[in-house]
């Protein structure tokens, strides 16, 4: 299965340059930053002190809904450029070192060699959100109230779905270009535009990719799963293959050395 | 048999014709050079039948067809530079690229083993691709190109980077490795062509100028020539003996001219009367053959 033979090698690869310890650390890191100095704020202003003697501090009381949105809003951050710096060089990288050369000259299935890419790294993703806000999860249990399993699931695979968008989306550009700084900048560039028209448009079309963490909220507060949340969902889906279709057919009509 | 047969392969970059619509057939079992100066287009050439770089014209057809319908499975290629994953080790990487073409797990590791062994990097098959000298690489790179038998192995300058041990060692590979596959190799050193191959393709300016057997080569560009040298400046021959009926050309090279003629009897019966009426200080005066030497500099300097 040669699907395998990359996915491993991919596996071993993120493995010995030691991705699969810091990226699930470093989100953790952005997971509980937000909510743990939420929590802790009085304290560390009063450590810090400079506050005249008998000023009031009144810190209004976070919701825990509130408390693990800023883990998410952590994520669509700093997290989200973590996300694309990993992935910036999955294809490009090897295309620039040579190192394609000699493995494009076996006869192996570019959709099978950029798939294979794609979910290593969709996987690593996953399992480092996974484990960044569970620690959340379990941060905000302790400190501000209870978030349901159901609620966390739920929250949890709606925004994985924006996160395999931007997986997609870089992935996609790595079969354009050869530089992997150049696939990074576009990526951000091009997320930074979709925010933009996201915000323009936002009360014509409530389904454009970068409403998901939104509507999150609505879910989170209204406690139901609104329907355009199913809808930029599926929107956010369909992207993301119609943006495999395309690096696919890149991919085939590029040629792999100059 | 032909292994596989090229027609007009044709390339373009940017509107300059690399590569000009070259045809040619490679034998089963020869080992073939693809000799040319540096630019001659060899390298595109080599990509162009790995299916690196798509050709801009003509067709390249492989004469046996493999169950994938996929030329890639039929041929190892070895880059000009090759370039691993230097994080894994030689063994590793050979056992991923053996499995990318469809070598189940326990055929890539006894294949890798036996290769590792006929390439001499048995002791460092373990150790991470990053600590091999340049000569392993190649060598490596050989390995690599060969895990999947193919009928056709391609190496471009296997031998231009490395250092005089090095070359030996992956010369002698290549002896070895035409018992086993086909081989098309690439160099702009005659010297290294002349030595382990049958065919030759001379490659100038994206055109094939000459193509054949070493040897028919040799025969049929074998025109005879003399070559003279004097005590004092030997420019001041070269008129006098172009002069002469019987000389083709002349060509001075360090101080010594290279008389080619028609007609060996008439030429040497000309040029000693001369030298006997002007009192030539004649130092060396001597009958031999053109080589291939002389074919390549002739073809690559017009």
């Amino acid at each position: 299965m040669q699907w395998k033979t990359i996915f491993m090698k991919e596996l071993l690869e993120d493995w010995r340059s030691y991705k699969w310890i810091w990226v699930p650390l470093v989100f953790i890191l952005f997971c509980i930053m937000d909510p743990l100095s939420t929590y802790y704020l009085p304290q560390i202003i009063q450590a810090v002190g400079g506050l005249p003697d008998g000023a009031v501090i009144d810190i209004p009381e976070t919701e825990p809904e509130m408390a693990i949105m800023m883990s998410l809003t952590q994520m669509s951050m700093l997290g989200v450029l973590v996300v694309i710096a990993i992935t910036m060089g999955v294809i490009a990288g090897e295309r620039k070192s040579g190192v394609a050369e000699l493995i494009l000259v076996k006869p192996v299935r570019y959709v099978t060699y950029i798939l294979a890419k794609w979910s290593a790294k969709l996987l690593l993703v996953f399992v480092s959100y996974l484990v960044g806000m569970l620690a959340s999860w379990y941060y905000v249990n302790l400190l501000f109230g209870e978030i349901t399993i159901i609620e966390f699931f739920s929250l949890f695979l709606f925004y994985f779905v924006w996160l395999i968008f931007v997986v997609t989306l870089t992935v996609f550009y790595n079969t354009m270009m050869k530089v992997p700084g150049l696939v990074l900048t576009s990526t951000v560039i091009t997320i930074m535009a979709m925010s933009v028209l996201n915000q323009i448009f936002s009360f014509r079309l409530p389904w454009l990719p970068n409403s998901i963490s939104e509507h999150i909220t609505t879910m989170l507060t209204e406690g139901s799963i609104p329907n355009e949340l199913w809808m930029a969902s599926a929107i956010t889906l369909g992207l993301s293959l119609i943006l495999l279709l395309f690096s696919r057919y890149i991919f085939q009509t590029k040629e792999m050395a100059e | 048999m032909s292994v596989i047969k090229v027609e007009q392969l044709k390339k373009v970059f940017k509107g300059k014709e690399v590569v000009k619509g070259i045809s040619f057939e490679l034998n089963k079992g020869r080992c073939v050079a693809l000799l040319g100066p540096n630019g001659a287009g060899k390298t595109t050439t080599l990509r162009m039948l790995s299916g690196l770089l798509k050709p801009s014209n003509g067709s390249i057809k492989f004469q046996e067809k493999n169950a994938l319908n996929d030329i890639r499975y039929s041929i190892g290629y070895l880059p000009q530079y090759p370039v691993f994953h230097s994080w894994m080790s030689g063994k590793e990487f050979l056992m991923y690229v053996g499995e990318l073409a469809y070598l189940s797990k326990k055929e890539a590791n006894e294949r890798a083993e036996e290769l590792l062994k006929k390439v001499a990097i048995d002791d460092a098959k373990n150790q991470r691709i990053s600590k091999y000298s340049g000569g392993m690489k190649q060598r490596l790179g050989i390995a690599q190109a060969m895990m999947h038998k193919p009928k056709l192995l391609m190496l471009d300058e296997p031998v231009s980077s490395l250092d005089p041990i090095g070359r030996r060692e992956v010369l002698t590979l290549m002896e070895e490795l035409k018992e086993e596959t086909t081989i098309l190799f690439s160099t702009h050193i005659l010297g290294d062509a002349e030595e382990i191959c049958d065919d030759l393709l001379l490659l100038h300016h994206g055109e094939i100028l000459e193509s054949g057997s070493i040897d028919d080569l040799r025969k049929r560009h074998q025109s005879p020539k003399f070559e003279l040298s004097l005590r004092d400046s030997a420019n001041k021959y070269v008129d006098k003996i172009e002069r002469l009926e019987s000389v083709n050309t002349i060509v001075l090279e360090k101080g010594e001219l290279h008389i080619f003629v028609n007609d060996i009897a008439r030429a040497r019966a000309e040029i000693l009367t001369k030298a006997v009426q002007e009192d030539w200080p004649i130092v060396k005066f001597e009958l031999s053959r053109t080589s291939l030497e002389d074919l390549f500099m002739k073809v690559v300097q017009s």
